[in-house]
């Protein structure tokens, strides 16, 4: 019985915010999708079984909302991984007094509150004279409106990417030093070195950093939301979790689905499930986190 | 002696004084626009005059106000009111758009009912008759007329010199409409003329509202859509309305009178082209006169060059010899069901039923009076110019799934002015997402 007191003492803490601040909602938000709970039953809501997701197979618009949020998360993800990746090789390969300033620049836009940030996004895209994308290219539009999904990618992407070349740095800089001492006796040259001795030993913080934010991604709205808000038009850039949020606590008058909205989010956590699982699978976890066959000291 | 009776008034006077309770009614108005503070102003002005009243009666207490007034936008403003509702923390006191919020939060059981109340005071007796319509839901008064508005069709008048009509024909324009004689088919070739001899800039011969709102239910009625049945109580969708509500606002974009971008959700940018001078049609309300005149053109020359550059009529009818609309959204002010000072909250709002203070918002937040007496107290010129719009009023139908309705209306409209779908699968888009959200409560013609 003593041999597990000390782990589950060490447990225990994160096991009760695990099922307090994660496990709880999600069972909340699962039986709230068994119920009409809107405003005008909120004081007595009926149980309604799988009537709301019967209701969100029939709606005709929901394939169109899945084909955005796979648009927006693809690309968005492709974007951050990928510049993340850029930055931190980039800022590793210069002295520390250039790097570090630079990537500390690409952190401003993660510290900025997001209503600024997309305040200064909205300006930035605006219309001539007031906007400069508008300036620069010479033909005043409203960007925002003209190339909502640029816009879209790039606010999430600016944000996103600084997440990933923290994480690429501070694993570029864990590499042991003798490998490229070793590399350059061998003559490898620097994309050499970059491919063949940095790019494998980054497996593991490219897996977490593409899971994590996968699934940041499939649930993260607050930038769509204040930058179009699913528009302009027709559910342009109205992806799964923002409609889950227009279903459940937005509508112009008030009348609000919270039940159907659960439901929307009930099925984002599945979808969580299963591509994290694709994540593990694809990248080989146990493979990452086995014993190294040969220990180095 | 007369120090011994200084003496023993005062510690009378501080003896009642301590004795008085101090009871604080909260209350949560919205704009959004700036102007309409005074729905706020208003009610802090009735504590003043009821907390008077309540000293020439002696009464042991006084009443204090704590009130807040949003200028965010009405999405966040409802969600924080229904939140409030939902974990029994509502203030006393809410405004809201009279149509369909009581008949929702009635539903719901979130405010209370005000019959009595409004029978027992005299001044809810000078309210227009028509605007108790708008706050009754299943026979019993929910909310207080706070103010109405109409919506109109607002002409740019230099733009139109500039097109070769002439003052008269300017003038006559409001009377044409009314007639029936200018449709909106009209108001489209007179766009498109405009723009083929380069008076205004592509997208600009007609501007609307940037996003969501109650104006695209009103359109839908322009173009002789009914949205509800009397005889069922169900909401009601005519595809035929729609297919030419649809139609006219695909032929304004492809024409190159109508952005296609509209509804980019950006009211500043609204304002700003309309105020520039560069819009020749826009559908507005008459609130946006105050904000025009205080915010937009404040330096332009305010009110004289609204009324020198500005004109206003109905919304147009969709075919010749047919009746133009508008629609009035009153708002008002309601009581929540967990307030625990219902009647002292009600007797509140009727101080607020005042001439001077209901005139002091109409001119101030260019809304229209709800007391008959205001009319004379006012020698404002909009209000009394642009209050004949009434006369073609309409009001959105006081169900508690109407909120579906419009939001599925609304999607047919964007889905046609980005280009998305066709006006035909449009109607069918709308048709589908009501069937969906409103099943039995909607009856599809």
């Amino acid at each position: 019985m003593r041999r597990y007191l000390t782990p589950f003492l060490f447990l225990s803490p994160a096991t009760l915010l695990i099922l307090l601040f994660f496990f709880t909602p999600v069972v909340a938000t699962i039986l709230l999708s068994f119920t009409d709970l809107s405003t005008t039953t909120f004081q007595n809501p009926s149980w309604v079984g799988l009537k709301n997701y019967q209701d969100l197979l029939a709606d005709p618009f929901l394939k169109k909302i899945f084909l955005n949020t796979a648009k927006y998360v693809a690309l968005t993800l492709a974007f951050n991984v990928g510049m993340g990746l850029l930055l931190a090789l980039l800022t590793s390969l210069v002295p520390e007094r250039y790097g570090d300033p630079f990537r500390a620049l690409w952190l401003l836009p993660r510290i900025l509150p997001p209503v600024v940030y997309v305040f200064i996004w909205q300006g930035l895209l605006a219309e001539a004279p007031m906007g400069l994308v508008s300036d620069l290219l010479g033909v005043s539009k409203n960007w925002l409106v003209a190339a909502p999904w640029t816009a879209v990618i790039l606010a999430n992407g600016f944000v996103g990417a600084s997440f990933g070349m923290l994480i690429f740095t501070s694993a570029i800089r864990a590499i042991p030093r003798e490998l490229f001492y070793a590399a350059a006796v061998d003559g490898a040259t620097t994309w050499q070195t970059v491919r063949k001795v940095v790019l494998p030993l980054l497996a593991w913080p490219i897996l977490f950093v593409t899971a994590y934010q996968t699934l940041s991604l499939l649930t993260s709205f607050e930038y769509i939301l204040l930058l179009t808000d699913g528009g302009p038009g027709f559910y342009t850039t109205e992806v799964w979790s923002l409609r889950a949020y227009h279903l459940a606590l937005s509508n112009y008058f008030g009348n609000v689905e919270f039940g159907l909205g659960a439901a929307m989010a009930a099925v984002l956590v599945v979808i969580g499930v299963v591509v994290s699982l694709f994540y593990l699978k694809i990248f080989n976890f146990k493979a990452l986190v086995s014993e190294p066959k040969i220990e180095v000291y | 002696m007369k120090a011994g009776r200084f003496v023993l008034a005062a510690v009378l006077f501080l003896g009642f004084a301590l004795a008085q309770k101090t009871i604080t009614l909260k209350a949560w108005t919205i704009g959004p626009d700036d102007p309409s503070i005074t729905r706020l102003k208003n009610l802090e002005a009735a504590v003043e005059r009821l907390n008077a009243l309540l000293a020439i009666e002696g009464a042991d207490f006084r009443v204090k106000l704590e009130g807040d007034f949003d200028t965010t936008d009405w999405d966040p403003y409802l969600r924080r009111v229904l939140l409030a509702f939902q974990s029994g923390e509502a203030p006393d006191i809410v405004q809201a758009s009279a149509a369909p919020l009581i008949g929702v939060w009635a539903t719901a059981g979130y405010i209370a009912p005000l019959t009595a109340e409004t029978s027992r005071y005299g001044t809810f007796k000078d309210v227009f008759p028509s605007l108790w319509n708008a706050v009754t839901f299943k026979g019993e008064v929910f909310g207080v007329p706070q103010d109405t508005e109409a919506r109109p069709l607002y002409f740019n008048k230099t733009l139109l010199k500039k097109l070769g009509w002439s003052d008269a024909k300017i003038n006559e324009l409001p009377k044409r409409i009314e007639r029936g004689e200018f449709t909106w088919d009209d108001m489209l070739a007179v766009a498109k003329e405009a723009l083929d001899k380069g008076v205004i800039e592509r997208g600009k011969g007609y501007y609307h509202r940037p996003k969501n709102g109650p104006d695209f239910h009103m359109w839908y009625r322009a173009f002789g859509g009914t949205s509800y049945d009397e005889a069922t109580g169900k909401l009601v969708f005519d595809q035929e309305a729609a297919l030419r509500y649809f139609t006219w606002l695909k032929k304004a974009v492809d024409a190159g009178v109508l952005e296609r971008d509209r509804l980019d959700g950006n009211w500043s940018r609204f304002h700003q082209n309309v105020t520039d001078g560069k819009v020749l049609f826009f559908s507005g309300g008459t609130w946006n006169w105050a904000e025009w005149k205080t915010q937009w053109v404040k330096d332009k020359g305010g009110e004289d060059w609204l009324w020198e550059n500005f004109g206003f009529a109905p919304q147009p009818a969709y075919k010749k010899g047919g009746k133009p609309i508008t629609l009035s959204n009153p708002q008002a002010y309601m009581v929540s069901t967990g307030s625990k000072q219902k009647a002292l909250a009600a007797k509140l709002l009727a101080f607020v039923m005042m001439p001077d203070l209901d005139a002091r918002h109409a001119v101030g937040s260019g809304h229209l009076p709800v007391l008959r007496a205001t009319a004379s107290l006012t020698g404002d010129r909009f209000i009394r110019e642009v209050s004949y719009l009434l006369n073609y009023t309409t009001f959105a139908p006081q169900h508690p799934d109407f909120p579906k309705w419009q939001d599925a209306l609304y999607r047919g409209v964007s889905a046609v002015e980005s280009g998305q779908v066709s006006p035909e699968e449009a109607v069918k888009v709308v048709a589908a997402e009501m069937k969906r959200a409103l099943k039995d409560q909607v009856m599809i013609k």
